[in-house]
Order: structure tokens, then sequence, then C-alpha cells
């Protein structure tokens, strides 16, 4: 019986076993592709939920970079800058003669990657496939009544209600220019009937027709986004050849790519691994300032709960939370936090501002508001929130924190996670019983955007109805043309809604990217595409 | 036999209908509603706009009618159009399934071309040093997380020792060969891209083993299993006695027998190994149809989990088909 299997000996098996050994010690295509390398941009992020880079169906997180790296809209925003709008396409706007719109004056000898001149009617072209289309992004500019040419650089915008606000809306990558000829030839529509007749999404997805410095070659799904150089860009040569954004789903993956050269940035790293970055003296980490934010929801419906319907009630829980310690300990300081729903960056939002007006942790404030409410000893209510996190802290973790600190007071929290889609469809049709966790990422920048939506949807939602003074405070906070009167308006307005007492915003994340110093510029953005692809420069 | 295979075609269609039943009955008793999981906050608010969008998707259909639509859709070849990607399901399949396939191929080959031998080499030499390596194997293959076992392999031979590659199906500045099949294996042989090939090769390489781990560890012990019973036999007695040589007797008399619960756990395993490497797929960043599923049922993508339960349902009943009729082959007394 030992004289065994002539067939598979020992070795032959040790053999067979490393096989695969062989094959991963065998010398990787690295050097190959070394050379290519220095040209091209890799970044490292998940795109799982991008799925169309149409402009004008455009409704998720990560697509903005791309459509932003491809187009241009006719104002921009710098980074840190999120008030006044940039010039993009046009050089110069201001109100049209009778006031009821704005316009712009073209920059000029501007091309696209075609090398065809941008022309007046590209432009109104796009705004109408948009309006035409229907989708999502037309809302946003639901105000805009039509698009008019003036002249051969001259455009105007007109609108339904004259004083909303428009300019900083129209900064967002869903509103570009997109070369026309083009577009019509690939099967795109402004027409009315865009909404049947416009067949471009599949080319759109996997091309571009825009002025901006790159343009999308390939998108393969899960995958990677390809953007090639276009050399007839308006804004000098684009340091890049190509650009690829590189779907990496796992933070704990990017973490590796990164330290060994493959990715030039990582964009979704939690703290933990952003901590493993610190001895690394090729990798830096770059703050990506947002406005979204963290925030929980709490109805006053009576019949869900008792104590909630009271605003003093509402209000202890407010004095309860340490907000402190979740940006501190749970964020490691990555976060500030807005009063209310004005992200800080924005008209009338700043951390001076929030530190005067917005909730603070004061326990005994929160006891004697608790008597005042008549619930000396407390109450019981339930926190739902879905399973996911926001920059590595998971909902479930902010739950258990508010759980804790409110027990001081004597409030009882009953933590409920519920499936993301369900979480929703109970929050969005107002059947959420007591709190919600949840998460706020605006379209565009523009007060007016997360104002209207407490003051509308989301008040709804908490079964709160707001009454005139707080509507008609919106609307000429929305309008003041004057930048201090403006502000203040907004301040007064936060005031009202930390009184209220139906939303407390948790934090509003300072995301860290990881970026390799093989890179200089790598301008990240909070207006809402996350990076300006076309002023990341190498390390010479 | 044809009569036996027609059979249980005929069967499995019933089945793979069925199957599509049960599933779109599970999907909508699911509470969420399929606007949320996909419109933005302002677009979901607006009354129209929603209106709109269920009756472009066929939502505000009875729910009888939606699965006739689907039936009826399946008749012409049409899974339909995905909700959240918004292109015909079958495409999304198309794209996503060469991905699965090749990561899922590789994976079965290499836990046969390993399982096998060394189940046989532990069975045959018990106790020996060589059948607790065996037991070594397939313990950890069975006991060890997914998950975990990638990151751990990703961070030793990608990150630590920095011999493989890393996540994805190439190299984050390499061109994915014209897609012929979508197998980029297959492809870059096609397009004459051995670069290319070595490339994509090596990116397949700890994915697969972490893949295979599992389905290795039970193919290993049941090889063993099966081999051990099979020794105990008569027959086997028989030609030792007849003073065969030993080689002989287990290549030729207890092999062929110990094969048979190998054959129906490896058809099993191959299609698990398709169907089930989500959690491979998320780590290695594999865009493969197991990201598709997840993100399908956690969007209530109905069209597309329509048509992902159709797929899956097919090849599991295909490959149950096939276990079938390589018994009738490896068994003559299976079909009389």
């Amino acid at each position: 019986m030992t004289d065994g299997l002539g067939w598979i000996d020992r070795r032959r098996l040790l053999q067979l076993l490393g096989v695969t050994g062989g094959a991963l010690a065998a010398n990787l295509p690295d050097r190959v592709f070394a050379q290519t390398r220095k040209n091209t941009l890799v970044l490292g992020i998940d795109i799982s939920d991008t799925i169309t880079l149409d402009p004008a169906r455009l409704a998720q997180y990560t697509s903005p970079m791309t459509v932003a790296a491809a187009y241009d809209a006719l104002v921009t925003m710098k980074p840190g800058e999120y008030i006044n709008v940039a010039p993009g396409l046009a050089t110069k706007w201001g109100r049209t003669p009778d006031g009821k719109g704005w316009r712009f004056t073209l920059r000029e000898g501007v091309k696209f990657s075609t090398g065809n001149v941008m022309t007046v009617e590209d432009v109104k072209w796009s705004f109408d496939r948009v309006i035409n289309l229907g989708d999502q992004p037309s809302q946003y500019i639901a105000n805009v009544d039509r698009v008019e040419i003036v002249d051969k650089s001259t455009i105007d915008i007109i609108l339904k209600e004259p004083k909303e606000p428009l300019l900083s809306i129209i900064a967002a990558p869903e509103f570009i220019v997109m070369e026309r000829k083009v577009a019509e030839a690939n099967g795109a529509s402004a027409a009315k009937d865009a909404k049947t007749a416009d067949k471009a999404a599949q080319w759109i997805n996997s091309n571009s027709c825009g002025t901006g410095a790159y343009r999308i070659a390939a998108w393969e799904r899960n995958q990677q986004i390809q953007l090639v150089r276009n050399e007839h860009y308006w804004g000098g040569k684009p340091p890049y050849e190509r650009i690829v954004i590189r779907h990496i789903s796992d933070g704990a993956a990017q973490l590796l790519a990164i330290r060994r050269g493959d990715i030039d940035a990582a964009f979704n790293l939690i703290p933990e691994q952003i901590a493993a970055l610190k001895s690394e003296t090729s990798v830096r980490m770059a703050p990506l300032p947002s406005l979204d934010f963290v925030y929980m929801a709490l109805t006053q419906e009576p019949e869900f709960n008792k104590a909630l319907a009271v605003k003093e009630a509402r209000q202890a829980i407010g004095y309860a939370i340490d907000y402190d310690g979740i940006v501190k300990n749970m964020l490691g300081g990555a976060a500030l936090r807005p009063a209310h729903f004005l992200p800080i960056g924005v008209s009338g939002s700043t951390e001076e501002v929030a530190r005067q007006i917005g909730f603070k942790q004061d326990l005994v404030k929160a006891k004697e508001l608790l008597a005042k409410a008549g619930f000396k000893d407390g109450f019981e209510f339930e926190i739902s929130y879905g399973n996911a996190a926001v920059q590595g802290v998971t909902y479930q973790d902010l739950g258990l924190k508010i759980q804790s600190d409110v027990a001081r007071v004597g409030i009882k929290v009953n933590l409920r996670p519920v499936d993301q889609v369900n979480l929703r469809t109970e929050y969005t049709t107002g059947k959420s019983k007591g709190g919600v966790l949840t998460f706020w990422n605006p379209p565009a920048v523009d007060n007016w955007l997360w104002a209207g939506a407490v003051i509308n949807r989301v008040a709804k939602r908490v079964h709160w109805t707001p009454p005139d003074d707080v509507r008609k405070l919106v609307a000429e906070a929305a309008t003041e043309t004057d930048a201090k009167k403006q502000a203040d308006l907004w301040v007064e307005w936060q005031k009202q809604m930390v009184d209220q007492a139906n939303h407390f915003v948790l934090f509003q994340p300072v995301y860290q990217i990881a970026v390799r110093n093989t890179v200089k510029d790598f301008p990240l953005t909070a207006a809402g595409w996350m990076l300006d692809l076309y002023g990341v420069k190498p390390s010479a | 036999m044809p009569q036996y295979i027609l059979s249980r075609l005929f069967l499995a269609f019933v089945m793979a209908l069925l199957a599509t039943l049960v599933i779109f009955l599970l999907a909508n008793t699911v509470p969420g509603d399929p606007v949320l999981a996909q419109l933005g906050d302002m677009a979901a608010s607006n009354k129209e706009f929603v209106a709109e969008w269920r009756a472009k998707w066929g939502l505000d259909l009875p729910l009888w009618q939606r699965y006739l639509i689907f039936l009826e859709r399946l008749f012409h070849g049409d899974l339909g159009v995905s909700i959240s990607s918004q292109r015909p399901v079958l495409q999304d399949i198309r794209d996503f399934a060469p991905a699965t396939l090749e990561l899922a191929s590789v994976s079965f080959v290499l836990a046969l071309v390993v399982g096998i031998p060394l189940g046989i080499m532990a069975a045959v030499r018990r106790d020996s040093w060589i059948d607790h390596v065996a037991r070594l194997v397939s313990l950890i293959g069975v006991s060890s997380p997914t998950f975990w076992l990638a990151f751990i392999m990703l961070a030793v031979f990608y990150g630590g020792l920095q011999i493989a590659p890393g996540p994805g199906r190439i190299d984050s500045i390499a061109l994915p060969p014209p897609s012929a099949t979508g197998l980029y294996l297959i492809d870059s042989v096609l397009a004459g891209d051995w670069e290319l090939f070595h490339d994509a090769a090596a990116h397949l390489v700890l994915p697969s083993i972490v893949l295979a781990a599992a389905t290795l560890g039970l193919i290993t012990r049941t090889t063993r299993a099966s081999m051990l019973e099979c020794m105990q036999q008569d027959y086997v007695r028989v030609a030792r006695a007849k003073g065969l040589r030993y080689r002989r007797i287990v290549i030729g008399h207890i092999l062929p027998n110990a094969l048979i619960p190998i054959v129906t756990l490896g058809g099993l395993a191959y299609a698990n190994l398709l169907t089930g490497a989500v959690l491979t797929e998320t780590i290695f960043s594999w865009p493969g149809l197991g990201r598709y599923t997840f993100r399908s049922a956690v969007t209530l993508d109905f069209p597309a989990i329509m048509g992902i339960t159709l797929i899956v349902a097919v090849v599991y009943l295909i490959i149950n088909l096939l276990i079938d009729v390589s018994y009738a082959l490896l068994d003559p007394r299976v079909v009389r």
C-alpha cells in the first residue's frame, strides 16, 4: 500500500498546488504600463451609483464629476465659494432689461471637443433638451419659462417668477452645453416630444460632445470611466492624456491600491483606513468639504407619539445630544455642523452662526424643557435608520450615541433598523413614528432648494404645517438681492427652525480624500461634482 | 434517452416559469416603494412626476397584469428594461455575465483540479500527512468567511508581498480587449494581445482562489469520503486478490464509482459559483452579475430582479439536467 500512487507523487502534487503560486509570482505587466501611467490620472472611487452620464438625466452622487469634466455650464462655482458664481461659458451676466430673466454674454472662441465653435444655438438647444426631456433635472429649473437667443453671442433665460434664484442652480452639471449637431446625429432631441423622441441616452453614456477639458471615451459599467484629453479645450491644454475613474467599491482595497500607486486618489476611505495612511509619506489627505449633512427628523404627530407632539419635548432632545462628541470622537473632527438645514458655506450659514443659534448639549436646560413639556420623568420614542454609513460612521452607531445621550435626561430611545428603501418609503409618506436618521445632499447649490424642501416636503413628513410668516420669510430671503440682508434673513429663518425642533443636523461631512504626491493640484469642491478635474495637475 | 431528456426539458421550462412567479410575488410584498428607491427627493415628492414615472414602468397596473406583461415579453425574448440602469435587462446581463462566468469557471476548474487529487490522495493515504493537509485545506476553505479571506488575500499578496495585481479585471490603466465574448482571457487571445492576456489572468488569480475556497473544501471532503466508501467494496477486494497493481485499482475501479456523488456536488457547486459571488465581486471590484443582482434587489428594480431570477433558474435547471444525463452515462442503472 505504501508503494503508493506512481502517477501523482509528492513532488507532482506540490507542483500542482504550486501552479497558482507560480501565476502570482510571474512578472506582471507593470513595467509595460509604466510609461502610460505617467500621463494618466487614475481615481479610485465607488461609482456603483453611476447609472447615467446624460446631463439631462443626472440624479446620482458620483456621476456629476465625470459630466463636469466633459462639459461646461454658463456659470460655475469655484472651490470654497458657494454663494457667488464664477464665469464659465458665459463671461458676463445681468438681469434682462425688463427684469424678467437673466442675460448672458457667451465666451468667444470656445470650441467643442470636435473642434467646432460653440454657438448660441447650442446653448439654447441644451436648455431646451433638459426642459423637454422632463427628467429629474428639469425640476430644478421648473422656474425657467423659456430660453431666448438675443444675438449670436447673447442669450436670455426668462423666468416665470423673476425674483427666484437661478444662477447658482444652473452652475450644476445638469445644465451644461452640448454640441447640438453631434448630439442630434446620435439620436438626441430637444423638441417638445423629446421624452419619447430622444434616443441618445446610450450614446451619451459612453461618449460626450462638450467643451470640457476632457472627453468621455468609454464607460464600462461597474468598472471604469475613461476620459481623454480635449485638444480643443478653451482653458489651455489639459495636463493628462487620460483619466481613468476606476470603480473600486471597497475602501480597504482602495487603501491597498493607493499605497501601491495603482491609483492616484482614493475617495472612499473610512477613518481607520485614513489613520493607517498617516505614516505614508507619498500620500497626503485632502479635505473634500461637502454641503451634505446627516440629520435626524422628528415627527410631531400626536397619534404617533404624544411627547414628540410637544415642542419643548423635542427641544429637550435637541439639547441632550452631544454634537461635539459625534464630530470629534466618531468622525475624528472631520466634519462641520450647521445650525439647521443650511450647510456651512452658503448664505447665512457659518460656523459662527451655528455656534450662536444652533443646539448644543445642555442637560440642565434639557431637563427644564422636559418639565415644561409635562414629561418630567422623560418619555420614550423610536429612532429608525437604514443599513448604511456616511464617512465610515454607520447610522446604527449614531443611533446608539443618541440613545445614550438622551438617556441622561431620562428619555428612552428604541432603535429600529430598517431596510433603506422601506425607511425612505415610511419617511417620505409621513409614516415614521419617531425619529429618522438620514442624509441630505442637494441637487444644486442654492438656499432656496434647502429651505423650500424644509417648509414643503420635509415639513409634511414630520406632520408640521409651516405658518404663513415662515413661508413669507423663506420667500423674502430667497429673493433678497442685497447679500448682507439676505444672509441675515437666512439666519433668522434658521433660528425659527431650531426653535421648531423637527430637525437636528448632526454633522456635515468633510470627506477625506487620499491623494498621492504624484498629483500636485487636486481642486476638490463641495459644489456637487466633488472634483474639478480640469484643474488636477501632476507634480513636475 | 432522447425522450428522457425531452421530458426533463419540459419540466425545466415549467420550473423556470414557476420560479419567476414566486419571485414576482415575493418582490412585490416588500413594503418599500421602487419610486423612492430610484428617484431623488424632489422628483419623488412631485405627484405628477411620480405618476408619470409609475406609468412609464407599468407600476400603476394591477399585479396580475404586470406578471402577464412580463410573460408576454418573455415569449418574445424580451426581459424588459431595467429601471435603474434604464437599459434592456438582457443587455445588462450580457454585459455583466461574462465577468462572472470567467471568474466562476476558473474557480471551478481550480477547485476540481486541486480538490479531486487531494481528496483521492487523502483517502488512499488515510491518516498520513497528506490526509491532514487535505483536511486542513478543506476546513479552511469551508469555514473561512469569503469577505475575510478575500481581504486577507488582497492584503497579503497585493498590499504586502506585492506579487499579485489589485482589484478589477485588468490593470487600472489597461484598456479592455475588443469585445467578442466578454471573457477577457479569450478576447485578449483573439486580439493577439498577450500582454493583456497575462494581465487578465493575473487579475483572476486572487478572486478565483477566494471564490474556489469553499467549493474546494467541499470537493476534497466529498472525494475523500466517497473514495473511502468505495475502497471497502467487494470488487476492490476481488481486484486486489487478482493481484492487480494498486494504482490500477484506484484509477480503474475505485475512482469511477467514487466520482458519482462528486458529479452532483460539482454541478451544483458550479451553479453556486455562478450565482453566489456577490462578496468576492464586491471586494475585488469585479464587474459581474453578483453586484448587479445585489443592486437590483436593494433598489427594487423589478424587471432586473425578474430577469436575473429567470437566468439563475435556467442555469440551475440546465446544470441539474446535465447532472442527470451524466448520471445516466456514468451509471447505466439509472436509465433502464
